[in-house]
């Protein structure tokens, strides 16, 4: 394993340059239609899934609601975009703006609670919102939600066909791993990393942990707002039972599985949850007993996920408290 | 070795010489978009669907098919999901071979369907959609179910007016697309007729309904109307009926189930409106109803009746067009002019690509389905 | 105010459910030490043993209400050796993670099973009502309504006498209150801990009955909101005391249904879930005299 990362961080930017590159020629590879969607998928889901390991990874707060954020940023886009006409393109960080302040809302409750009450505080703050959003006639569409939401342009392409939307998800999923990898390596990043693995210990050496604690929701909201923007178009119509505690519990499978604190871990979390629903889609139920069967199973041998954060509180009781060479102690966010 | 393999191309040949003769009578196969909601909450009718439609296209199949050409169909479950309709209904659009997508159940998946089928031009064809803005979203939507803004105030002037003669009603119904626009339709005609609506609604998941009876109970209606289908219908009459209140049943929406009558404790004390009944004395009708139950393990109601219908819509229309070629437009054209008798009745559709139906008043009499009023009741 | 009284009465009999679940609830995370996201689940195993049993043995009530039990503790010894007996000195959050897999885990397992639809469950308690004349108002007592709350008293009695009169109820307050204490008094913390999530598990299956019989219907997907709701009723009695989660669980039934009463059955979980904010944001203890940092 370290010498996979040693050769990975001997050339960094050239692989990633050729994952990128990869990436951007994939649509006009693969012929299915139905395969490119999926594709579209998986990088909404990257990003959606990334939102919340920023809460869950880095701050270790467990947040579950983040289907609520979701929710908001994709409303924001579709009313303002149906009913006012407003650019798609301004409104991606308009909806991030709302989400964010509506995490604000969410984390103030929060700041004195931990474990259990604060994940049923942002459960129930994410149905709290999907409620509303189910009976707001006049601003949501109520049960009928809101239809015909119209498609971005994108350098001159109208992105209805699939090949062309996927641009946007790719766009906004490099966008995120960039500013978040800056974000965790500057202070505020260390400092949700610190609270992540002791609170009191942080706190005792001044790390203003509710300040630091109500960033990384807001944070984490605002990304999730900027992905339901880019959502909405793409299935041209919203309702609020998209929104409920099971598209919540679906991206916490992902962090779980793919892996929490670390950039990697969502990115995978979200290419094989996808994979396995769109491939075992015929299996119907037996699909979700195959997660559920995974998830246990990732808690009982590897708590942090396939490629979460082995150095940290998430891998559980079994830290290993040996000294650390310099080159493998830091946490590769 | 080389001998070998001269022998077996040699072969090959003959055979395909013997077969290429056969395959020059068939024209060659259709193939169909089936858009069904297999698992979810809906799943009753979605197998519904796809048994009714495998009947018909067997049937159609056996008897020459349509006009020489055969029928397939590939069925997608969609969940009761219009996101996950919508992908199914893009990859059938996208499929060049597909020639028209039957389906889904939901008004809500259809409408959210309908932008994409306008933009590829391939026909929609649901057997149940009712929202009365559905069909004119698009040229290529069409639907057989018959239209809400029918039926609810259908329920207004001839049952509750004119059959029952009552003047203040409650009605509890489903908060969702299907139940706003029941209600909303249902309200308009009501208030024209004059009658006091009193109106509840509670979320498609519920499953307490004590509170909304004895909230309901206390503004003192004539009669109870409850307007959603499955198995909050027979919940909430139970409940009803279980608070020890003595008031006549009404429902829009279940139709003539057979499944419903086994939920409620008091079944004679219902009466619903339905486009559609299968009567015992029609043997066709009776027929085909055994043969669905054989084929299914339940009874069928209106709904699988109309998808079977629309696999023979598809039919007529490809025979309509004649010697021409085939296009996905060409059936959507030959499917606007129809004029066809189905199961259900006659069908013929409008120009936004609905149709209206004539409905009736059936009641329950020793827990079995009658026609109460027939459909020159309304004439 | 006929119309209020009635209302309340509702109130009240679906309080005494959440009651019964409340103290469930609050028996696993007081002696377990840890909280649940399965017990929702666990409250619909018991309700589908009780609906076979109706099938296979007739309507017997008692009967249901054994097999609701039986069941629902069997799952909880399933539940313990899965989700905590590895995790006992581990992060909270992995052994949170794995109730949230398992509950996924049994309600797709019995959507398989047992079929995806509702299945109607009527005629198990006779239809009457009785009415009470209080001067000129009548309040109608469903009996179906006065059986629940009577069953609920009844266990709820129960289960205090055997937590401080049998030594199994004693040896689980221990636990509850000490582990290592506990277990230097020869206490197998262990095997003890198991009995009380399966207890509490039990408890959770016949309100899982009770609920059911009380809709006329067993499903399989309406269980997870009770999962919150359990919760919210222990975190007002302070999580681990059995009386204030009991109180808890019927003041939640009383507000939703007052709640109801002026607004719309669609705001319901509204009521509950901003009632649960409301009281963790104001008084994170609940009811309880003294914060206890349980969690």
């Amino acid at each position: 394993m370290s010498k996979v990362q040693a050769f990975y961080h001997k050339h960094r930017t050239i692989l990633l340059l050729a994952v990128f590159a990869a990436l951007c020629v994939l649509p006009f590879v693969v012929t299915k239609a139905l395969f490119v969607r999926y594709a579209c998928n998986i990088l909404l889901f990257a990003t959606l899934a990334g939102s919340l390991n920023a809460i869950n990874g880095y701050s270790g707060q467990m947040c579950l609601g983040q289907a609520g954020f979701f929710a908001i940023g994709a409303y924001v886009c579709a009313i303002f975009s149906t009913r006012f006409g407003v650019n798609f393109w301004l409104l991606l960080p308009i909806s991030g703006v709302f989400a964010a302040m509506v995490g604000l809302l969410v984390a103030l409750p929060t700041l004195k609670l931990q474990g259990i009450y604060l994940s049923i505080v942002t459960l129930g703050a994410s149905e709290i919102i999907r409620i509303i959003a189910q009976t707001w006639e006049p601003v949501t569409g109520g049960a009928l939600g809101i239809k015909n939401i119209p498609y971005p342009w994108l350098f001159g392409l109208d992105t209805f066909r699939p090949k062309y939307y996927y641009f946007i998800f790719l766009l906004i999923g490099v966008l995120f791993l960039l500013v978040t990898n800056r974000v965790l390596k500057s202070r505020v990043g260390r400092a949700w990393i610190s609270i992540r693995e002791d609170q009191i210990a942080a706190k005792s050496l001044g790390v203003q942990t509710s300040f630091y604690k109500s960033l990384n929701f807001m944070y984490g909201a605002f990304w999730a707002g900027v992905v339901g923007c880019a959502y909405a178009p793409f299935v041209n119509y919203i309702e609020a039972s998209q929104f409920s505690t099971d598209t919540g519990f679906n991206v916490l499978a992902m962090i779980v599985i793919g892996g929490q604190g670390t950039l990697l871990g969502p990115i995978l979390g979200s290419m094989i949850v996808t994979v396995l629903t769109e491939s075992l889609r015929f299996l119907d139920n037996w699909r979700y007993v195959i997660y559920a069967v995974i998830i246990i199973m990732m808690m009982w041998l590897r708590p942090q996920g396939i490629a979460g954060a082995s150095h940290s509180v998430l891998a559980g009781g079994k830290i290993k408290r040996k000294p650390v060479r310099r080159e493998g102690a830091r946490s590769h966010g | 070795m080389k001998k070998f393999t001269a022998l077996l191309l040699t072969v090959a040949m003959l055979l395909t010489l013997a077969v290429v003769p056969a395959m020059a009578e068939s024209k060659g196969t259709i193939k169909l978009g089936g858009l069904a909601p297999l698992t979810g909450n809906y799943a009753e009718y979605g197998k519904g669907f796809q048994i009714a439609w495998q009947m018909a296209i067997d049937e159609i199949n056996a008897n020459g098919g349509a006009n020489g050409y055969q029928l397939s169909i590939d069925v997608k479950d969609t969940q009761g999901d219009p996101v996950v309709s919508s992908t199914m209904a893009t990859s059938f659009a996208e499929d060049d071979e597909i020639m028209a997508i039957l389906g889904d159940f939901s008004s809500g998946a259809c409408k959210a369907n309908a932008p994409i089928v306008d933009r590829y031009g391939i026909v929609q064809l649901s057997p149940t959609a009712s929202a009365p803005d559905y069909a004119g979203m698009s040229p290529y939507c069409f639907s057989i179910m018959g239209r809400q803004d029918k039926e609810a105030p259908f329920l207004a002037t001839y049952v509750l007016k004119k059959y029952l003669g009552v003047s203040k009603v409650a009605v509890i119904r489903v908060d969702s697309d299907w139940g706003m626009a029941a209600f909303n339709n249902f309200k308009a005609q009501a208030d024209i007729e004059g009658l006091e609506v009193i109106e509840e609604k509670y979320k498609s998941d519920e499953t307490d309904f004590s509170s909304i009876i004895t909230k309901v109970k206390a503004t003192d209606p004539e009669v109870l109307v409850v307007m959603d289908q499955g198995l909050p219908v027979s919940a909430i009459f139970n409940a009803a009926d279980s608070a020890g209140w003595d008031i006549q049943h009404l429902a829009l929406g279940p139709g003539t189930s057979e499944q419903l009558l086994e939920q409620l404790i008091n079944p004679d004390n219902l009466i619903v409106t339905s486009p559609f009944f299968f009567n015992p004395e029609d043997a066709t009708l009776t027929a085909w109803k055994d043969e669905f139950n054989a084929l299914a393990g339940f009874q069928p109601t209106v709904h699988p009746a109309c998808a079977f219908d629309t696999a023979y819509l598809i039919k007529t229309a490809i025979e309509a067009i004649g010697d021409g070629e085939i296009t996905r437009e060409a059936i959507r054209d030959a499917l606007q002019n129809i004029d066809m008798n189905g199961l259900t009745g006659h069908i013929q559709f409008e120009e936004a690509g609905d149709i209206t139906r004539d409905y009736l008043i059936c009641g329950v009499v020793d827990g079995n389905w009658k026609v109460l009023e027939g459909f020159d009741y309304s004439k | 105010m006929e119309y209020l009284l009635n209302q309340l009465v509702n109130g009240i009999c679906q309080g005494s459910i959440y009651a019964l679940m409340a103290i469930g609830y609050s028996v696993i995370v007081g002696v377990v030490g840890m909280v649940t996201f399965t017990y929702g689940e666990i409250m619909m195993i018991g309700a589908f043993g009780a609906f076979y049993s109706f099938q296979f043995f007739g309507n017997n009530l008692a009967l249901a209400i054994v097999m609701a039990f039986a069941s629902s503790f069997l799952l909880g010894i399933v539940v313990y050796k899965v989700c905590y007996e590895r995790f006992f000195n581990a992060p909270r959050h992995i052994a949170l993670l794995c109730t949230i897999g398992f509950s996924m885990l049994m309600k797709n397992l019995v959507q398989i099973v047992f079929g995806p639809e509702q299945k109607p469950m009527i005629n198990i308690i006779n239809n009457a009502t009785y009415t009470l004349r209080l001067g000129s108002v009548a309040v109608d007592f469903k009996l179906l309504q006065i059986v629940v709350m009577l069953l609920v008293i009844l266990f709820a009695v129960s289960l205090t006498l055997f937590f401080n009169r049998t030594r199994w109820g004693v040896a689980l307050r221990a636990v509850s209150q000490n582990k290592q204490a506990a277990y230097m008094m020869g206490i197998n913390v262990k095997r003890t801990a198991m009995l009380g999530n399966c207890i509490g598990c039990g408890f959770g299956g016949i309100a899982g009955i009770l609920l059911s019989i009380y809709y006329y219907t067993v499903s399989s997907t309406i269980w997870g909101n009770f999962s919150m709701k359990a919760f919210s009723a222990s975190v007002l009695g302070g999580l681990v005391d059995l009386r204030l989660s009991a109180l808890g669980g019927l003041c939640m039934g009383i507000i939703e249904n007052l709640g109801i009463t002026i607004s719309s059955a669609t705001f319901r979980d509204v009521f509950s879930f901003a009632f649960l904010i409301v009281i963790l944001v104001i008084r994170p203890q609940g009811f309880a005299a003294k914060k206890g940092s349980r969690v």
